[in-house]
């Protein structure tokens, strides 16, 4: 993957951005941070944190005069949050932080004035190890003696003026200052930095467009070893404090021959880029400190508590995997790109990766559009390209399409008795496998009621080839799909899956695509459709969170009917994920779970999902779930059904096969052979098949060990018992069965379990599986 | 990784073929390119691994999962 991959995606997260205060101060400062930790009472901490970016916080924190304050977003409540306040009582209260300067240069500056500004250029210098001298008249410190005493007491000052030479930065009285010393020492000194706010030194000799300095650098157009202090409009003592830290940084960076204006942006000042929805904020009162010029802990903590903590975060609440881990998309997108480069040792995020269901709902809910799921999507690809996606993660779903798109399962005909087909249904594996009499009736409709003629196209879309980033299969499975396609005369799909639908507009565009409510929402309601006395939540499938056209259909289609709805909290464009997006269910089973609980939980009443894998999920979760063709081509009365285990794997397997005999019979007039099988009496009890579905172990796989079993015997006898336990390899995983052969020669099941593992001697032909197909060399090593 | 699995086998089985009892057997196992030597129950004539429940979803899984993460 593209490095630029990852760069696209965190250019539209903003969580990183700056808060309103840190972007619009000169010097930086994170005034959410320093919010944080005065309102955890952290006062040490705060100042450290300050001291970062304030240069001789003791006396610049005296004198901030918070032009965050405006731009605080608090003002659209009340009033910015007091920084200055917060500044106040952590230089009074915080340890100092005791300055460590950088091993000594040799490179010599004058600073030509001791006011702030010079004192902070000053100071910013002999941090990095260089040696200033500052040229004073008489007192240092200019007009921070005109300050009242109480918020700037003398000691302060003679404390900040004695860190400074602690530092080892010289003091130099001189008695005038022209323009023949500034040239002397231009040219003796590395460089000169000149302190106009002194107001001991006369810089009136200078002509004035000269003491105007470039806003970043503080360069001047004397020469490019002079810089420049505040200008005459520059008349805050913060923006003296910034001018002294800019112009020391670029002398710096002169003395270490890099240009002093390259990559400075971050010290510009400006509106920032972080998304803050203020939904929900109260007004609270700003705290008035009895001493202002010392406002003790308890007031500055009350303060501090009103900052807003900004923060954009919008995709988080809902979504189990980002509100899960501590992060954000940005962080987790970073995460996920190291994982993918990682050359050596375990990749941590492959669980992570594989917990997105790719549902969109987060670019949905972010200012900027960020979908996390298309990175998801980039990195899963990477990952099976370099052999690095878990095997195991989706094997059964791609087994399940490969299944459904075989000769026992797919199949494509025309209308009966007709040569052409204006349209074609395709009704998606997963629903003709959990309700195969339900669609049959459906297409019997869609026949008596569709001008021109309506075949049926049954077989997967290869949505799970997709999800699990196998390009190479689904590119397989998309050839072979436009091939079917135009052999039938290129006819108007029409689509009952949401899933389908997305897959074939990104993979199959030029197949036109209809959904099927809007479908039969024009047509006459089926004869035996029947409301449920009661509301339904009306679910829309993730798939279909853009799709407004199906979304309107649908309800308008169960108005008709007379199905009272009920919309859940997150509906329509900002639907939830029933956990199978993605295919994460099938990689993360628990996490797929918290996913479909997160759905249920904002809503009590039985569902309505146009989705049958969502429906199913409710169900397998206890929630009584149907699917609008269970109202409108009912097998049983829905409120029955409505509350019915659903279908499970080993089920939805064998709805696929009859429904292909069933249609091939039934309504195609034709004559299906019937596969053979050995014709054992299995017995498998309820309990038992449920534990199998969690494993994703088939009957078919079990029937598969007993038969081998039967014709060779069981590999092991318990003699206490009189147990069976016999086990087959029929391709990457052992499947091991428990069994009793009972008196009458049936079979009951106790145990079936499986392992990937490969030990010596399992009996089985070990064939390939799709997913280690691609990706993976035949050995099970990488390639 | 040769201790990652137990090598008492469970109570009772016997091989289908043999009908020796089981006993610990010292063999390669090997998932995603890695292989290595463990003791498991065996046939001590013919070989025959068995692998229980409890060490398939056990340990077994563990170190599968952690090869597929490497």
């Amino acid at each position: 993957m593209e490095q630029s991959v990852l760069e696209q995606f965190e250019n539209l997260c903003t969580q990183e951005a700056l808060p309103a205060c840190q972007s619009h101060c000169p010097l930086q400062v994170d005034g959410r941070a320093l919010a944080s930790l005065t309102a955890e009472g952290k006062i040490d901490e705060a100042r450290k944190n300050l001291e970062r970016n304030m240069p001789l916080a003791a006396i610049s924190g005296r004198v901030c005069e918070g032009p965050c304050r405006e731009h605080c977003l608090r003002t659209a409540l009340d009033s910015g949050v007091n920084i200055p306040l917060l500044e106040l009582c952590i230089v009074q209260e915080g340890r100092p932080v005791k300055p460590f300067p950088l091993p000594g240069t040799n490179k010599t500056i004058a600073v030509v004035g001791s006011g702030l500004s010079g004192l902070v250029a000053a100071y910013g210098l002999a941090m990095k190890g260089h040696k200033p001298v500052i040229l004073t008249m008489g007192r240092p410190g200019g007009k921070l003696w005109d300050l009242s005493r109480r918020l700037m007491p003398a000691e302060v000052i003679e404390d900040g003026l004695q860190t400074l030479k602690n530092i080892k930065v010289e003091f130099l009285d001189v008695k005038t200052f022209d323009r023949a010393d500034l040239d002397e020492l231009t040219r003796e000194r590395g460089g000169v930095f000149l302190a106009p706010d002194d107001p001991l030194f006369d810089f009136s000799w200078l002509p004035p467009e000269s003491l105007v300095a470039d806003r970043v650098t503080r360069s001047s157009n004397l020469n490019e070893k002079i810089f420049l202090g505040p200008d005459r409009h520059e008349k805050t003592f913060l923006e003296a404090v910034s001018a002294g830290k800019k112009a020391a940084l670029s002398l710096d960076r002169l003395f270490q021959g890099v240009n002093p204006a390259t990559a400075r942006e971050k010290e510009m000042t400006g509106p920032t880029r972080l998304r803050v929805d203020l939904g929900g904020r109260e007004p609270i009162k700003e705290m008035e400190p009895k001493e202002p010029t010392a406002p003790d802990k308890d007031e500055a903590k009350a303060e501090a508590a009103r900052c807003l903590r900004c923060a954009c975060l919008a995709c988080l609440p809902p979504c189990p995997l980002l509100r899960g881990r501590k992060g954000y998309p940005k962080k987790y997108a970073r995460e996920f790109y190291n994982n993918i480069i990682t050359a050596f040792g375990i990749r941590h995020s492959n669980r992570h990766i594989n917990s997105c269901t790719e549902c969109g709902l987060c670019a949905q809910l972010c200012p900027n559009g960020a979908n996390l799921g298309q990175f998801v999507a980039k990195a899963k690809i990477e990952m099976v390209k370099t052999s690095h996606m878990p095997v195991s993660a989706h094997e059964f779903a791609l087994e399940d399409q490969v299944f459904s798109n075989s000769d026992e399962a797919a199949f494509i005909r025309l209308q009966p008795g007709s040569t052409t087909s204006a349209a074609l249904f395709f009704p998606g594996c997963q629903l003709s496998g959990a309700s195969p009499e339900g669609v049959l009736d459906l297409y019997r409709h869609l026949m008596a009621h569709l001008p021109g003629g309506v075949g049926l196209w049954a077989g997967c879309c290869g949505a799970p080839g997709r999800w699990s980033g196998r390009r190479r299969l689904t590119d397989k499975t998309v050839a072979t799909m436009a091939e079917v396609w135009k052999k039938s005369g290129s006819p108007t799909v029409i689509l009952a899956c949401p899933s389908c639908a997305r897959f074939f507009e990104a993979e199959l565009p030029d197949i036109p695509i209809l959904g099927l409510w809007p479908v039969l929402e024009k047509l006459a309601l089926p004869e035996r459709a029947v409301p449920l006395a009661e509301p339904l939540v009306v679910h829309d499938p993730c798939a279909a969170r853009l799709d407004m056209e199906s979304q309107t259909s649908l309800r308008r289609l169960m108005e008709k009917l007379g199905q009272a709805l009920l919309e859940p909290p997150m509906s329509g464009r900002k639907t939830l994920c029933c956990g199978y997006g993605g295919l994460v269910s099938e990689a993360v089973p628990e996490m797929g779970r918290q996913f479909v609980q997160e759905r249920l939980s904002g809503c009590q009443e039985p569902i309505l999902a146009w989705c049958s894998v969502c429906r199913d999920r409710f169900r397998a979760e206890g929630r009584g779930a149907l699917h609008p063709i269970d109202l409108l081509f009912p097998q049983a009365p829905p409120q029955a059904v409505m509350t019915e285990e659903p279908p499970g794997i080993s089920a939805k397997r064998e709805g696929r096969r009859f429904f292909k005999i069933k249609a091939l019979t039934d309504i195609f007039g034709e004559a299906v052979e019937e596969t053979k099988t050995m014709g054992l009496n299995v017995d498998v009890p309820g309990s038992v098949l449920r534990d199998m579905e969690s494993r994703r172990i088939l009957m078919t796989d079990v029937m598969a060990v007993l038969e081998n079993a039967a014709k060779n015997g069981p590999s092991f006898i318990n003699q206490e018992t009189g147990r069976r336990l016999a086990n087959l390899r029929p391709r990457q995983v052992t499947y091991w069965v428990e069994y009793d052969e009972r008196q009458d020669g049936s079979i009951l099941v106790h145990r079936a379990w499986c392992h990937r593992m490969e030990t010596p001697g399992a009996p089985g032909e070990r064939k390939e599986s799709p997913a280690s197909e691609e990706g993976f060399a035949r050995t099970g090593g990488r390639v | 990784m040769a201790h990652a699995f137990s090598k008492a086998g469970p109570e009772g089985w016997s091989c289908g073929k043999c009908g020796r009892k089981l006993e610990p057997v010292s063999v390669n196992v090997e998932y995603m390119g890695s292989s290595f030597f463990v003791e498991l129950p065996g046939c001590p004539d013919c070989g025959s691994i068995l692998i229980d429940s409890e060490l398939a979803e056990g340990k077994m899984l563990e170190v599968e999962k952690l090869l597929e993460d490497k």
